[in-house]
């Protein structure tokens, strides 16, 4: 026998949903509006202050260190050397002038990379032809790290901007062009045939369902592309320039002042910290409709 | 994806597909070839697939072929042991004890947004421009996905599988062994792949920058300074192949570590 | 069956002849339907009621097109069923409602291809949300809405482009009694004001009952049609029937208990193993 006459399943609550829309025209979404007790005010305050007691505690020891002799200067400079050459670099215009190099490059190298990357990747997706025939010339070439190809690059084109924007677009390229192609395969079938029911063409289909539900692998794509390229960046400075935060470092290391080449390293990881920053915000906007709710 | 549509795809087609993507490959190391050969592009700057691999030939038999990869190959496992290790072990820590997430977190996702290629020239005060500076470098670069995910993973037990460890009254030990591990296992694997990688983009960079003793890199680095194409190439080739063998076998090793996740 | 024929040319009449469906399941065929043959006049209220994996779901999912794989003839109009078309509109299941859409623009979806113009489409799509009851959800994202609500928001989706042909997956299932005989009572009044002609899936035997003037009872392995029975316009409560549980039609009528008794008993043949049958 079976359950089948009068299998209704349990109402999710009958009273919750008419409630719901015999509401007041606004959406009645259980949003905590209570006042927060003083201690959840207080609590970020309290991590932020556990948070700085680590980095704190390192400085302490380091500048005992420092004090005491622990490690010549040459090792490890004091935290106040390295302040005030930071100082010093930005105020007399050396620390923007060479990241602002740093930036345009990164940026000029992401925008060429990505682009190419995402158009390569919505090709690869959409098109189990371009897929077949690029796959495996793509994943030959993505096998090398970028770095194996400055050698090669430095012969072809020398060290210019040129070899900077190839290696930094190279770098973005490839985490770009997977993910979006990743995303794009893995859109769901079943809204896929919501649009076939629904009589989408082609192009609603890529403009309705492929893009918006790639638009989160595309993203992780773009900040690992974003990331990558930063860290190439870094790595061509390092090898072959005459400005750029690289080229900051190198240059400190060969006066042996590793105060300018710490001072380098921190305003490196601000940069990327930055950069990763502003897409996630970017990336949050985009996905409302996936925090909405939550 | 719920039931596959078997029928859609006979497996008759797909050998012809595959070979549809070598297509481009050839097209490609034709054209090279001929461009080459023809002198339609200087031989200097595009040597002759032959010529690379009579180079390949030539370094093999001199026998510094195999002691560069063999040297870098070293480099690559004694940093990734080292880093992947270092790496677990913190990002249990982090992901486990409450405090040290507090404390220490923060610190650590502040610093791992350095480049990691940015530490090269600290390193190289620190620990000279020799093996143990490679290989410290290597491990670097290792450490931080590793210790990432394993710390992600760690933090992420879910909660309704450790509600089941509490009604059974499991112990520390007991959860984190039957719990909290298992259930981290793919995120640190996936580090440990991300690692695998990491290193092997490391050990380039550390022998570029550190150009002593042998080494693909030193290899290649030799080969533009004299204008050697056909030395520089063959690095290239080499490093695509091993990170290639690289990923294919952490691939493999993950997916047989996880097996029961698709069961 | 002269009635059907002689209403073929006028439009959504469905005919179904031969009908069958084989899935590989990792190497070996399965038939999911065998020999399926119905006819649904244009206007016409077919409910389907089956056990669980009968196919059912696959039935629809090949009227509407989105199958292109089968033996036999799927007729709409006289014409072949070769793909999904806007004469035929499906409710799934599950919603499938687009994540990153609010729920007036995924109602909005279902006029992407349709000729009005923007101000209609607007009217209608307000229209649409306020029949299942969201008037006030109409910004509000499918993550936002409960089961149910999101389920409602997939018939307006489904409505609003007037179909010929209305195929429903048990579109109720996730729904509370109140808003369960509210939207049938709704879905009756459009299906019949409209002329649409609707197939509807359901576990729900007196839903299948109220809503269709015919019920087609399943069996599974293979899936295939067990029998037809005529349900005809029920009569209603004498006062006409406040929309209580079930349409306010009456329960207790003598007529509509024998009805589900002979539902329910076909029902159950499919599924007591009858050995005798299984050797045949
Ligand atoms: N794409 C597919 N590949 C293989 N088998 C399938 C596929 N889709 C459905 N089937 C099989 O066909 C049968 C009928 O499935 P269907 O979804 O139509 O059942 P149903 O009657 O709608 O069940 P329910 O009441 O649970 O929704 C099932 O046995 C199912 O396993
Ligand atoms: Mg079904």
């Amino acid at each position: 026998m079976t359950n089948l006459e009068l299998s209704r399943v349990a109402p999710e609550s009958a009273l919750h949903e008419s409630a719901l829309i015999a509401g007041n025209g606004r959406l009645d979404l259980p949003v905590e509006i209570d006042p927060k007790p003083l201690g959840a005010l207080l609590r970020p305050a309290l991590y932020a202050l556990e948070a700085l007691a680590f980095p704190l505690a390192l400085l302490g020891l380091w500048t005992l260190s420092s004090r005491l002799g622990w490690l010549p200067a040459q090792i490890l400079p004091a935290p106040d050397q390295v302040a005030a050459t930071l100082a010093e670099l930005a105020g007399n215009g050396d620390l923007w002038f060479h990241t602002s190099i740093s930036l345009l490059r990164v940026v000029q190298g992401f925008a060429l990379g990505g682009t190419l990357g995402l158009l390569l990747g919505i090709a690869m997706g959409l098109s189990p032809r371009v897929r077949r025939s690029v796959e495996p010339l793509f994943t030959a070439l993505a096998q090398v790290p970028p770095l194996g190809w400055i050698p090669v690059l430095m012969l072809l084109v020398g060290i210019d901007e040129g070899l900077k924007l190839l290696i930094i677009a190279k770098a973005a390229l490839i985490p770009v062009a997977l993910n979006t192609h990743k995303g794009i395969r893995n859109v769901p079938d079943s809204l896929r045939e919501v649009g076939a029911v629904l009589a989408f063409d082609r192009w609603a289909t890529l403009t309705r369902i492929v893009l918006p539900a790639a638009v989160p692998s595309i993203f992780t794509g773009v900040r690992y592309g974003l990331t990558s390229a930063w860290l190439a960046l870094v790595a061509v400075e390092l090898l072959a320039s005459s400005e750029g935060l690289g080229y900051l470092m190198v240059w400190g290391r060969q006066l042996f002042q590793l105060d300018m080449v710490i001072a380098a390293m921190l305003v490196v990881g601000l940069v990327g910290f930055a950069l990763d920053w502003t897409l996630s915000r970017v990336e949050r906007r985009l996905q409302r409709w996936e925090l909405a709710g939550s | 994806m719920s039931t596959p549509d078997l029928a859609i795809a006979p497996s008759s087609r797909r050998l012809p597909a595959h070979l549809n993507g070598l297509v481009p490959v050839l097209v490609l190391l034709a054209g090279w070839e001929i461009a080459s050969r023809s002198g339609l592009v200087d031989p200097k700057l595009l040597p002759s697939l032959l010529a690379v691999a009579g180079r390949a030939g030539r370094e093999l038999v001199e026998g510094r072929l195999a002691v560069d990869v063999a040297a870098s190959l070293a480099r690559d496992i004694a940093g990734f042991a080292i880093g992947s290790l270092a790496g677990i072990v913190a990002g249990l820590a982090l992901g486990l004890s409450r405090p040290a997430d507090r404390l220490i977190g923060p610190s650590f996702n502040a610093v791992k947004q350095i480049a990691i290629f940015a530490w090269i020239p600290l390193i190289s005060v620190w620990f000279g421009v020799g093996e143990a500076a490679k290989v410290a470098f290597i491990a670097l670069a290792a450490f931080t996905p590793v210790a990432v995910n394993t710390w992600e993973g760690a933090r992420a037990a879910p909660p309704k599988l450790m509600e089941v460890a509490r009604v059974l009254e499991f112990g520390r030990w007991r959860s984190l062994r039957l719990v909290i591990l298992p259930a981290a296992l793919p995120a640190i694997f996936a580090g440990l792949h991300l690692g695998l990688i990491n290193a092997w983009l490391a050990t380039v960079g550390a022998e570029y920058f550190m150009t002593v003793g042998p080494g693909i890199g030193g290899l290649m680095t030799e080969g533009r300074e004299h204008f050697h194409m056909d030395l520089v190439l063959l690095g290239v080739l080499l490093l695509g192949l091993i990170g290639l063998a690289l990923n294919t076998l952490a691939t493999r090793l993950e997916a047989r570590a996880l097996r029961w996740r698709h069961r | 069956m002269a009635d059907i024929i002689h209403h073929a040319a006028a439009r959504g009449a469905l005919e179904i002849r031969g009908l069958t469906k084989r899935y590989r399941v990792s190497g070996t065929p399965f038939t999911a339907l065998q020999d399926i043959g119905l006819s649904v006049a244009p206007g016409e209220f077919v409910s389907i009621v089956g056990a669980s994996g009968c196919g059912k779901s696959t039935l629809l999912r090949l009227i509407v097109g989105l199958e292109r794989q089968f033996d036999g003839e799927i007729l709409l109009d006289g014409r072949p069923v070769a793909r999904p078309g806007l004469d035929r509109a499906i409710v799934f299941q599950e919603h499938r409602l687009f994540p990153w859409l609010t729920a007036e623009e995924n109602v909005a979806l279902g006029l992407l291809k349709s000729a009005h113009p923007t101000a209609d489409k607007r009217r209608l799509v307000r229209e649409h949300l306020e029949l299942v009851g969201l008037g006030a959800f109409a910004k509000a994202y499918p993550s936002q809405l409960s089961g149910g609500m999101s389920q409602r928001v997939a018939i307006a989706r489904a409505l609003v482009a007037r179909p010929r042909i209305l195929l429903l997956d048990e579109p109720f299932g996730a729904l509370d009694a109140l808003t369960r005989s509210h939207l049938q009572a709704e879905l009756l009044r459009i299906v019949r004001a409209e002329g649409i002609t609707a197939i509807l899936v359901t576990h729900d035997v007196e839903e299948a009952l109220y809503l269709g003037d015919r019920v087609v009872v399943m069996h599974p392995r293979p899936g295939r049609i067990a029998s037809v029975i005529p349900a005809g316009r029920l009569p209603l409560t004498e006062d006409g029937g406040p929309p209580g549980p079930g349409l306010g039609h009456d329960r207790a009528d003598p007529a509509f208990v024998r009805l589900r008794e002979a539902v329910l008993a076909e029902l159950g043949a499919g599924h007591a193993p009858p050995p005798v049958r299984h050797a045949a």
